[in-house]
């Protein structure tokens, strides 16, 4: 499978100039007061398709899916074979494509 | 612009040496579409004996020119096989061709001196010695891998021996390296990519380095196919102005069309598809649009429109064969058809064959395929053979065609009564007759009224055309069963993705030629938005002959009455094991594929799919149009293994100090991106014969091997250890010597070190010191001008990623270095846990700017002082200290840090000035001795001192307090959120984790032994492994066995006695006795740094 990402930088390119960096699970937690068990869970846990938001991960895609359809996703990329950015993006998992106008933020 | 050879036409007539009286034997008068040059004879050799065929060969054509009938005998039974096809849709004719294994003899062309051996045989394939096993069929039932050999499970490495040497076909000569393009009559180069459009590799580079090459493409829309369909398209689109690659799998364009001589319209067929082929070729050298790709199969088509395949290199590449990879916005598929098999008693003998392959044997290679011949078709192209071979002179006694009385075309019918012969509508041959090759066969009506048997020595057989789905199917459309046509079609198209030609069931040539103007015309529109030009093209599509309907024939009558009938040629998968796979419940085409190995065999989905899905839906008693297709996966032409490693360069960098190290006879190897330097073995000035011992005890060597992977990339201790060890033992009695020299050096007198692949790093701007606190574990807020500040970088399991020196040069403005192999992903680390944030700063990598030189050892002061005017004095410049000191006019950065456990200066150098402070150093210390060192050294030195090196001494389990170095984590901080920190807290007191400890091995009697233990052995207590040895070595100054382990909490208490023990090898088991002692081994006071 092969897609192209949308770079703010430097538009549309091959997926193989960029790095994964996962799911968007919001800012890194404030540490006073947090437990394991909480940034274990920001750290590990994962959107699972079908099965909504996951608890304490903030993300922007929450709400279960009709008809039990993989949702879609928000999450990071680096764009490593060239401009060295970091940025979000918006993809279909059952397509691998990026959702209309969800490339290329910062 | 052609990147493949381009055949256009078929050259005239006279060039082909066609001269009566004197054609080659077993050849026919060439026709006009003839490929084959009778002026241009090439010897080759099969199985030992020589023969001749001409330019324009295949080896499959040449080989049955030559009398050759029996190719190879099949994969389970051995049974004899022949030439089927014509385009390496079976694997029957998979040959070895000059050593190379499983090459294609259908699409392979012959070349001047080849020398070709038949496979899965025991001597010659007409007698071969294992072909008694086609007789116990009885014992290979469908699935019998799965089922049989399993008891008594004590026999079972005997069968396995037995089963691997029957298996696979084709032996592998690892020792042998493909050749390049131009492989021959002689050695012109010729044009080498010639005009191609840019992008061709320069040969001489990729002729040098290897054989393989790549090319990336991008194009509006890409053409599968060069046939009249993908001809028209690219026409069509390219006179919309839309940028079109073709690509054709054949060495020449016209489809099916190139060796059809028939009149159609006023003209020979064969003569539109040249003209065709002409004006393609004219238009692309004209406006540059179109790019012409011949000998060159598509792979697979990926998301977004990525098409894959590979260009065959011919005479005049510098490549054997290219891959590439096309970027387009649309594709057209227009990849034809090829003959689905009728499935009969005995249908593997040779002598039965494709109608194309008897067709393209006559018509390409003026080859006879026989003198008398057999149909048994069900479509009108066939029958059209059958008219074309008998004014060729081959005898046709009779043509059955399965489909009923009517459906034919009228003027082939009366072409074949005029020419006397009988035509049997509704009938089919029911098997073959013969031993090892076709003597004749039986016919039989369909409905099973009647049967005849006919006398012959070529049985041309097929059950109607299907068409090429793969490129479609991988590309992502949904198939379904047209009951009109009895073929796959595309149910729903992907975006962007238009098809063409034949293979949508056309027939007619004007149709076919028109769909691909009209997929062109909408390729284009789909590009541009803007309106097609070509506005005609949907109506003459309408008022043109429409798809015919096809024939839904799913084997031949009185199947499997005592004899094999092969749904799957390449696997030995009959009728009977269909029938097998549905009883013993695998009912379904794709469970029936994996259990029976129906379609997994080199031809793939392509000969096999469809008759097993029609077959399968018959036997679960479910209507045709429930035949599911299996999965078509790519690739759908196999490339060679070589052209998808690709070209064998090997990229990497190489230190500002290279040349230097290189003219001291230093021995490099890969580390990361970076050749380093590993010891000085060829040293003028090493004493040989002082002292055999090295320093590692007798595995130093290999010990040693794995230094240069460093932190470069975490590996599990020494578990690799003995990788690569018979290179590291051949250098190891001489690393051995230089090894010990250079270490004693180091603690004695000095040395130099090439650091220069250490990450340097600047940071500055108003939050830089905030991303610092964020990804450092310490607090960097007390990091100063003129010290240099140690901490690490921890991920969000607090595994510790990396060390290095943070220095603060000014307000806001920081200097920090990271480990070599961290150096690449830091700037993506600290821009990653920076990502919400929002922080000004800037982060440059200074890595390859700057060199790095160390100079170490007690003597490394004076030898400085000689070079520079600074005070380095241990009171103007003490230990952890940063200054900026001039050398000859060069300013460098200085830091006094001690990872070897010496005085040390490390001297990051502008890279252009490394080679002369490097020789001013040199020069300065030439009358105490100065000498550069290795990375083995260096490892040997840090780790007597205890120092860690991420990797090493430190794996993905293991956090920073469980090295022992929580003293580096600010607790109090948690204002910055450092990452890992959270993790820290939470695992600090975990009971039962690994923690770091040392060890000294105990000597003498009762110790254990042999030798003294590697890296990776394991630390046993009682019959329970409680851990690893991450490294040891024999130290030379303290004169005894140190190391680092990671051992489960309680295990090893400092003054404990524990047990080293490695399994196998050619000692056995051997172990050994440990006390535990705290590190560092050497120094423990710190004072030689400090002094």
């Amino acid at each position: 499978m092969t897609f192209r990402l949308t770079c703010p930088v430097c538009g549309k390119r091959d997926i193989r100039e960029f790095t994964f960096g996962g799911q968007e699970r919001g800012p890194r937690p404030e540490q006073p007061g947090l437990s394991a068990e909480e940034h274990f869970r920001w750290v590990q846990f994962r959107m699972i398709p079908g099965a909504g938001a996951e608890a304490g991960a903030g993300a922007e895609d929450a709400g279960a899916p009709a008809g039990g359809r993989a949702d879609t996703r928000r999450e990071w990329w680096y764009h490593g074979q060239g401009c060295g950015v970091w940025f979000r993006t918006t993809r279909d998992p059952m397509t691998n494509r990026e959702v209309e106008g969800g490339g290329g933020q910062g | 612009m052609a990147v493949g050879r381009v055949d256009v036409g078929s050259g005239s007539p006279e060039s082909r040496g066609r001269r009566e009286g004197s054609l080659p034997p077993g050849r026919l008068t060439p026709g006009p579409t003839c490929r084959v040059d009778f002026s241009w004879p090439l010897a080759f050799r099969f199985l030992g004996r020589s023969m001749t065929g001409f330019a324009g060969d295949t080896v499959a054509s040449a080989l049955y020119a030559n009398g050759v009938r029996v190719f190879g005998r099949s994969l389970k039974y051995h049974r004899p096989r022949g030439l089927y096809s014509m385009e390496g849709e079976s694997s029957n004719t998979l040959m070895e061709i000059d050593g190379v294994p499983n090459e294609c003899a259908e699409t392979t062309e012959l070349r001047e001196g080849m020398s070709v051996r038949a496979q899965n045989v025991r001597g010659d394939p007409k007698t071969d010695r294992f072909a008694f096993i086609d007789a116990f069929d009885r014992l290979m039932p469908a699935g019998f891998y799965y089922r049989l050999f399993h008891r008594p499970y004590g026999l079972w490495p005997l069968f396995q021996n037995g089963l691997r040497r029957m298996a696979g076909t084709g032996v592998l000569d690892p020792r042998r390296e493909l050749e390049g393009g131009g492989r021959g009559r002689s050695g012109t180069r010729g044009r080498a990519g010639v005009g191609a459009g840019g992008g061709a590799r320069a040969d001489g580079g990729s002729r040098a380095n290897g054989v393989q090459a790549e090319r990336y493409l991008n194009a509006a829309v890409a053409v599968i196919g060069g046939g009249p369909a993908g001809m028209a398209a690219a026409l069509a689109a390219a006179e919309s102005g839309m940028r079109v690659c073709l690509f054709e799998r054949r060495r020449w364009l016209g489809g099916h069309l190139a060796w059809r001589a028939r009149e159609f319209a006023g003209e020979p067929i064969h003569r539109r598809g040249e003209g065709l082929a002409a004006l393609l070729l004219s238009r692309s050298r004209a406006a540059g649009l179109v790019k012409v790709f011949t000998s060159s199969p598509v792979t697979g088509v990926w998301g977004e429109n990525l098409v894959t395949g590979f260009t065959v290199g011919g005479e005049d590449h510098p490549f054997r064969e290219c891959h590439w990879e096309c970027r387009a916005k649309v594709v057209v598929v227009a990849s034809g058809c090829m003959e689905r098999p009728l499935v009969f008693n005995h249908n593997d003998r040779p002598g039965v064959m494709q109608a194309g392959t008897a067709w393209r044997l006559a018509r390409t290679h003026a080859v006879s395929p026989g003198k008398v011949a057999v149909f048994s078709v069900a479509d009108d192209l066939s029958l059209e053979v059958a008219v074309d071979l008998a004014d060729l002179g081959v005898e046709v006694r009779a043509v059955a065609d399965a489909r009923e009385v009517g459906r034919q075309d009228p003027p082939l019918v009366a072409a074949l009564e005029e020419r006397g012969i009988p035509l049997l509508t509704g009938w089919a041959v029911s098997r073959s007759i013969g031993r090892r090759w076709v003597t004749g066969c039986e016919l039989r009506a369909v409905n099973g009224s009647g049967s005849r048997r006919l006398r012959c020595d070529l049985l041309v057989a097929n059950a109607g055309w299907q068409p090429r789905i793969g490129a479609l199917a991988t590309a992502g459309a949904r198939l379904a069963y047209c009951t009109h046509t009895h073929t796959f079609q595309p149910a729903e198209l992907p975006d962007g993705v238009f098809t063409a030609g034949s293979l949508t069931g056309l027939r007619d040539p004007r149709s076919i030629e028109a769909s691909g103007r009209l997929a062109g015309s909408r390729a284009a529109e789909w590009c541009s938005g803007a309106a097609p030009r070509l506005a005609t093209a949907p109506r003459e599509c309408e008022s043109l002959p429409a798809p015919e309907p096809g024939c839904d024939i799913r084997h031949g009558p009185a199947i499997g009455r005592g004899a094999k009938a092969f749904v799957d040629l390449d696997e030995d998968g009959t009728y009977k094991n269909v029938v097998e796979s549905a009883v013993q419940g695998f009912d379904v085409p794709e469970l029936a594929k994996r259990f029976g190995g129906f379609g997994l065999g080199p031809g793939q989905y392509r000969v096999t799919g469809q008759n097993l899905a029609m077959i399968m839906a018959d036997l679960g008693g479910d209507p045709v149009e429930a035949a599911s297709p299996t999965t078509v996966r790519p690739p759908l032409v196999p490339p060679s293994l070589a052209t998808l490693a690709g070209p064998g360069h090997d990229v990497h960098k190489r230190t500002p100090l290279h040349g230097e190290l290189a003219a001291r006879g230093a021995v490099f190897r890969r580390a990361g991106p970076w050749q380093r330097a590993r010891y000085f073995g060829a040293d003028p000035r090493l004493a040989p014969g002082v002292d055999r011992g090295s320093v590692g005890g007798r595995r130093s060597g290999r010990g040693s091997a794995k230094i240069g992977r460093g932190s470069a990339d975490a590996d599990c201790g020494g578990a690799k250890a003995s990788r690569g060890s018979a290179e590291a033992g051949r250098g190891s009695a001489k690393a051995g010597r230089g090894l010990r020299d250079e270490i004693l050096n180091v603690r004695r007198n000095v040395g130099l070190l090439d650091s220069s692949p250490l990450g340097k790093f600047r940071i500055f701007g108003p939050d830089a010191l905030r991303a610092l606190q964020r990804v450092y574990i310490s607090d960097l807020s007390k990091a100063r001008p003129g010290r240099c500040k140690y901490s690490a970088m921890c991920n969000d399991m607090a595994h510790v990623l990396d060390d290095g020196a943070i220095i603060q040069d000014s307000e806001r403005n920081y200097y920090f270095t990271t480990s070599s192999g961290r150096a690449g992903s830091t700037v993506e680390w600290f821009r990653y846990h920076t990502r919400h944030d929002g922080w000004d700063y800037h982060l440059v990598n200074l890595t390859d700017a700057f060199g790095s030189i160390n100079l170490a050892g007690p003597n490394a002061r004076g030898v400085l002082e000689r070079v520079t005017g600074d005070d380095v004095s241990n009171e103007a410049f003490p230990y952890m200290g940063c200054r900026r000191i001039t050398l000859g006019g060069v300013e460098v950065r200085c830091l006094r840090l001690g990872f070897v456990g010496e005085l040390s200066y490390e001297l990051h150098v502008p890279s252009s000035y490394c080679q002369f402070v490097w020789g001013q150093l040199m020069d300065a210390g030439a009358d105490l001795g100065i000498r550069p060192f290795g990375l083995e050294a260096q490892y040997c030195l840090r780790a007597e001192k205890g120092h860690v090196i991420v990797g090493a001494e430190s794996e993905a389990r293991v956090t920073l307090t469980d090295l022992g170095m929580g003293w580096l984590w600010d607790r109090e901080d948690t204002a910055s959120k450092k990452v890992g920190a959270p993790a820290l807290r939470a695992c600090e007191k975990q009971p039962g984790r690994m923690k770091l400890v040392g060890f000294r091995v105990e000597e003498g009697a009762g110790s254990g032994g042999p030798g003294s233990p590697r890296d990776g052995a394991l630390v046993v207590d009682g019959g329970e492994i409680v851990g690893y040895v991450c490294t040891t070595r024999r130290s030379e100054v303290l004169g005894w066995q140190y190391g680092m382990a990671l051992v489960r909490e309680g295990h090893a208490v400092r003054g404990d006695r524990i047990r080293i023990r490695e399994d196998g090898g050619r000692g056995g088991r051997a172990t050994w006795s440990a006390t535990v002692v705290d590190p560092p081994f050497y120094d423990p006071a710190g004072e030689r740094l400090r002094a």
